[in-house]
């Protein structure tokens, strides 16, 4: 009896951590040092409210982080980061499957070294019983929504209207021109 | 009547195996820098001690305007994921993760511990002490095409 309920114990208790959630993964490699494939089953939750309590409407309408709710062992997953290889993060892309119950592809970093831990890259997402998935690469789109002024060539973050005015204010270092100007003549020249 | 132990065995394994809903929070006070921690956790853009300070500054204010969630490395050498900061709760792109960004602050707030990672709720921002870690001298700028070639 004793032997039976300390199994069970055992069994309940165990960190999912070990779990193996790459089966099935079609992730991509980043070739990033501890990039783990992982395709599992989640709620798309706004993390301050998981964690705190202070649960606005819509997951907080775009402003707040998502967190990935995993349905195999109730672990917050963080995503850090969509599939597009451009500064981005994935609340964009989680935003409009706030409160569903979602499947993920993509890539878990786990380095112990650095304490990262359940931290997500997400590649692509489909609403439970959907057949089709979603790529998490609509970042870029929404920011030229949303900034029509900085239409230009070149990447987004070279037009970023506040990003381009801290750099105007303070410099590409934020010490200012005259660390700037030093440091840009030891690359440059 | 006393539980049994197989009521108290019982009681165990459902309080290990529930997952908990809402964390206990904790006050602290903790000095660090505001970093990008996708650059600090992937390693993609090298290691540790280049993805921070005015050699990432650049890239740290495209991560933040870009939605990469903001964390506090604290002295402590820990990660705390930034939620809120004095009220504003745009932690994915907001104007005031992006202003702190590499700065060195000690923030007053509260703590929440969930499956292996620090979040913290920053209450005040007791001091900004600018941006103090000038490590540009060490390793350039990281990623080197952040500072773009000038202009002949």
């Amino acid at each position: 009896m004793m032997k039976r309920f300390l199994a069970l114990l055992f069994c309940l208790a165990s960190p999912l951590a070990a779990q193996d959630f790459s089966e099935g993964s079609e992730a991509k490699t980043w070739n990033l040092y501890a990039e783990v494939p992982a395709r599992f089953e989640a709620q798309v939750v706004d993390i301050l409210c998981t964690i705190t309590g202070d649960c606005p409407d819509n997951c907080g309408d775009g402003r707040r982080q998502l967190g990935l709710l995993r349905s195999a062992d109730g672990v917050l997953v963080y995503p850090n980061k969509n599939s597009q290889p451009a500064f981005t993060g994935a609340a964009v892309e989680l935003r409009p499957f706030c409160g569903q119950d979602v499947e993920v592809d993509g890539l878990m970093i786990e380095d112990p070294d650095l304490a990262a831990k359940n931290i997500y890259l997400v590649q692509k997402i489909r609403t439970m019983g959907s057949e089709d998935w979603v790529k998490a690469n609509r970042w870029t789109k929404d920011w030229a929504k949303k900034h029509p002024e900085a239409k230009g060539k070149g990447p987004w973050f070279r037009r970023d209207p506040r990003v381009s005015a801290y750099i105007a204010e303070s410099g590409y270092t934020g010490l200012g021109e005259e660390a700037d100007a030093a440091l840009i003549k030891e690359l440059f020249e | 009547m006393r539980p049994g132990p197989t009521s108290l065995l019982a009681a165990l394994a459902l309080t290990l195996a529930t997952p908990s809903l809402a964390a206990e929070g904790e006050r602290v006070q903790i000095r660090g820098e505001i970093i990008d921690t996708w650059c600090y956790y992937s390693g993609v853009m090298g290691g540790p001690d280049a993805v921070v300070g005015t050699a990432h500054h650049t890239c740290a204010m495209w991560c933040s305007a870009g939605g990469i969630p903001v964390g506090l490395l604290g002295d402590d050498g820990q990660v705390y994921m930034v939620l809120k900061i004095e009220g504003d709760d745009a932690s994915a792109s907001g104007d005031t993760q992006l202003s702190l960004a590499s700065h060195e602050i000690t923030a007053d707030g509260m703590l929440y511990k969930r499956d292996g990672l620090n979040y913290l709720v920053v209450e005040k921002v007791v001091t900004d002490h600018g941006i103090t870690n000038h490590n540009h001298e060490d390793y350039g700028v990281v990623p080197g095409f952040a500072i773009p070639k000038p202009k002949q």
